[in-house]
């Protein structure tokens, strides 16, 4: 189970939260005021009485210890760089995901260690943009991938002693045999960057490379059952 | 029995299509600002105006030249038939006929038709004696030759110019919101001018090599020294006439720049809606564009995208910062507050507009603005923003097409990201045009060489695209799994290889975009070939 500290209640972080699956993510809330505390306690959230500004206070909820990936959702640029700053510094490994008001905040943030922005008015103007450039697609995205249907982007990763162990792309015929598209492929060892199989030439799988895979959940979990079978053949 | 008639047609009038088409094409040719037909109109009337004007002045020069009078004759024809048609849409006598005849039988009363001409001959007269009713007939009047002197009043038919200039009205409203300093200036002006007048000509009138022998020569000086020319032609040759020079000079100096401060006070008052009109006609030549209501940090974002793509709009704001940081980015901006019926009327929302963005960071704005624009427009794509959750429903109520909620976006792709980030980077990345890798749709046209055609035919791999499915509303596609239902079509995911295309249908595919846009071409250049030889 992964840990997952959200720093600021409010309307972003609970759609973030809730779309967290509860029975694989511990998430604990942590805001200054007590008011949106105490509302993040009655909708069910574990939530600690801490001040963000103390290093003690941040090891005791267990950053830099157990806690996996950090959001800082407060609402002032000010407050998220200080807290992506002093979390940087006590874990490295730490996952931090940032919201920016401010565009010119972004920089700050990932100067200050955090993995990923979140832009919201940035993420909206876009999508407006999309809604009005090709509707189609984005309809499609926002009613499977995004919506209530069930069609999901995965990730998977190619364990030891799976059977896609040195097999072919091509060899992989996701779509006949899972009902499964696949995406691209990122190749650890090489780049944390993803590779369009479209544009590949059919290169060889070896152990860590992960797969982004688009279908619907009952296939991905049976793909996810094959992969970390070692007999299993196509 | 004439009251009887005269209702009758009342009712007749009102009731006819004709009448009302007719009076609709009528006041679209001379009064509608927003109408093309008025703006051709307005060329022809200055053109016309500027050849009269040349040909009268001609005429001095040649009495009697024959093609002149004729073409005279003819412009004047324009200008009656022009003055008689304004005169007619200006008021619905009809109208007026119908409520007091209503109001009679109502209250059980006579109808009193000398009281009805009497309304309408009122309203009559409230056009006539409109300053541009004015001028229009005054610039008719030169056109009676055997009174020489009317041939003065040439000169309105100049002034009927600014009739279609906007540039030129507008100078006139802005001088006409500042009537009152105006008048109290002109007033000032006048007093000045009587006691100059008078003081100059008890001192000089009888000096030596004075230049002033009669009352008007003192006006004269007057007026030439007020306006602080001064030709010279007529100096004060004693003490009390320098005096009084000494005081007109300076007190000119107060009435000019009076005047000029309510000049500037009321121009500068008056460029905002100069400007706003400009914005207005601007928009007017474009065919197609979008409205945007808001420019916060939203609206600036769609801005940009727009602007890269090449498509026209407009931003609508009530905060004069954002207008002004929207113009300094060469934007086309107003600021006006959305809401206003006749704001939306005027950006073109039955017009040229292809949608509307309600996109304020208040949702009662929103909604207000999602409910008139639909209101306005019944076919108007409207896209608009909630705020918070429970906003949404109303918004869809108020006929948005499309409810974006900022928050729930960014809570989603924040939550997709810790649990995958690899596969989200690459959506987003695909979704939103960052990588070479782009997701595009390829419609299956009618006669197109797709139609009819099994997908595993297309030799898509060979093509480097990726099929992720095909959208379609076509019901014989429904035996086929894998369908996710998006408004009113189905989206078939993976479709199999013996999925047969029916035009209408649309493939989603992956690849680069320039293996995407050639497949298309290709497909259309086998369509038109295909249409060739029948």
């Amino acid at each position: 189970m992964k840990n997952v500290a959200v720093f600021g209640y409010n309307r972003l972080s609970f759609e973030a939260i809730s779309r967290l699956d509860k029975e694989l993510y511990q998430i604990t809330v942590i805001d200054h005021d007590p008011a949106k505390a105490t509302l993040a306690r009655e909708n069910g959230f574990e939530t600690a009485n801490i001040d963000f500004r103390s290093d003690d206070d941040l090891k005791l909820i267990g950053i830099g210890a157990h806690i996996d990936t950090l959001f800082c959702f407060f609402d002032t640029d000010s407050e998220n760089v200080f807290l992506t700053l002093s979390a940087r510094a006590l874990d490295k490994q730490l996952n931090i995901v940032a919201i920016v008001d401010s565009p010119e905040s972004a920089e700050k943030l990932l100067a200050a260690g955090a993995n990923k922005i979140i832009d919201p008015y940035e993420i909206c103007g876009r999508k407006i943009h999309d809604m009005l450039k090709r509707p189609d697609i984005n309809d499609i995205f926002d009613h499977t991938v995004f919506g209530r249907h069930d069609l999901h982007l995965a990730e998977v990763t190619i364990p030891e002693n799976s059977y896609l162990e040195n097999t072919h792309v091509t060899e992989l015929q996701l779509s006949s045999q899972y009902n499964l598209i696949l995406i691209g492929i990122v190749n650890k060892q090489v780049s944390e960057q993803l590779h369009f199989v479209v544009e590949e030439f059919d290169r060889r799988l070896s152990v860590g490379d992960i797969l982004v895979i688009l279908g619907p959940s009952r296939e991905i979990r049976a793909f996810k059952k094959d992969v970390e079978n070692e007999f299993c053949k196509i | 029995m004439l009251a009887k008639l005269i209702v009758y047609c009342a009712y007749y009038l009102k009731s006819a299509d004709w009448y009302r088409s007719a009076k609709l094409f009528f006041y679209d040719l001379l009064e509608n600002s927003h109408s093309r037909k008025k703006k051709y109109f307005d060329a022809t009337m200055i053109a016309l105006l500027i050849l009269s004007v040349i040909f009268l002045i001609y005429d001095i020069e040649h009495e009697d030249s024959k093609m002149g009078g004729y073409f005279e004759l003819a412009i004047l024809m324009v200008f009656i038939v022009e003055y008689c048609l304004r005169g007619w849409i200006y008021s619905d006598t009809y109208k007026v006929i119908i409520e007091e005849y209503e109001k009679a039988l109502y209250l059980n009363l006579d109808f009193n038709l000398l009281g009805v001409f009497r309304k309408a001959f009122v309203r009559d007269m409230e056009y006539i004696t409109s300053p541009f009713a004015i001028i229009d007939i005054l610039a008719i009047l030169p056109s009676y030759r055997p009174l020489a002197i009317l041939r003065i009043f040439i000169i309105f038919r100049l002034f009927k110019l600014f009739r279609y200039s906007n540039s030129a009205k507008l100078f006139a409203d802005a001088l006409a919101s500042k009537r009152f300093e105006l008048m109290t200036l002109l007033i000032f002006t006048c007093f000045l001018v009587f006691i100059a007048s008078v003081s100059i000509y008890m001192f000089e009138y009888q000096a030596t090599n004075s230049g002033i022998h009669n009352l008007f020569d003192a006006f004269y000086w007057t007026i030439v020294t007020l306006a602080t020319v001064g030709f010279g032609d007529i100096t004060p040759q004693t003490t009390g006439g320098r005096w009084v020079t000494i005081f007109l000079i300076l007190a000119s100096l107060g009435v000019l720049s009076f005047f000029t401060s309510i000049l500037i006070a009321a121009f500068s008052e008056k460029m905002l809606s100069m400007r706003e009109s400009r914005t207005y006609a601007q928009l007017e030549r474009y065919d197609s564009f979008i409205i945007i209501c808001g420019f916060g940090r939203v609206g600036q974002e769609i801005a940009r995208h727009l602007q890269n793509d090449r498509q026209k709009f407009l931003i609508i704001d009530r905060v004069p910062e954002r207008i002004e940081l929207a113009k300094k980015r060469g934007y086309l901006a107003i600021e006006s507050d959305a809401s206003n019926n006749e704001v939306l009327i005027n950006a073109g929302i039955c017009r040229g507009a292809s949608a509307i963005l309600c996109i304020t960071g208040d949702d009662v704005i929103n909604v207000y603005v999602t409910l008139t624009s639909r209101h306005l427009n019944k076919n108007l794509r409207i896209i608009s923003r909630a705020n918070r959750h429970d906003n949404v429903n109303k918004l869809y109520q108020a006929g948005a097409d499309n409810v974006i909620r900022p928050f729930e976006i960014a809570g989603l792709l924040a939550a997709e990201f810790v649990g995958q980030p690899v596969a989200f980077e690459a959506i987003s990345g695909i979704l939103h045009n960052q990588t070479e890798t782009v997701m595009e749709s390829v419609l299956v046209s009618e006669k197109s060489p797709l139609d009819n055609q099994q997908i595993g035919q297309l030799d898509l791999q060979q093509r480097k695209l990726t099929l992720l499915g095909v959208i379609s509303d076509n019901p014989i596609h429904l035996k086929h799994k894998n369908k996710y239902q998006v408004k009113q079509q189905h989206f078939y995911f993976n479709p199999e290889v013996d999925f047969i295309l029916r035009h209408g249908d649309m493939l989603v595919l992956l690849g680069r975009k320039y293996g995407i846009d050639h497949f298309r071409d290709q497909v259309e250049q086998r369509r038109l070939f295909s249409r060739k030889p029948k």
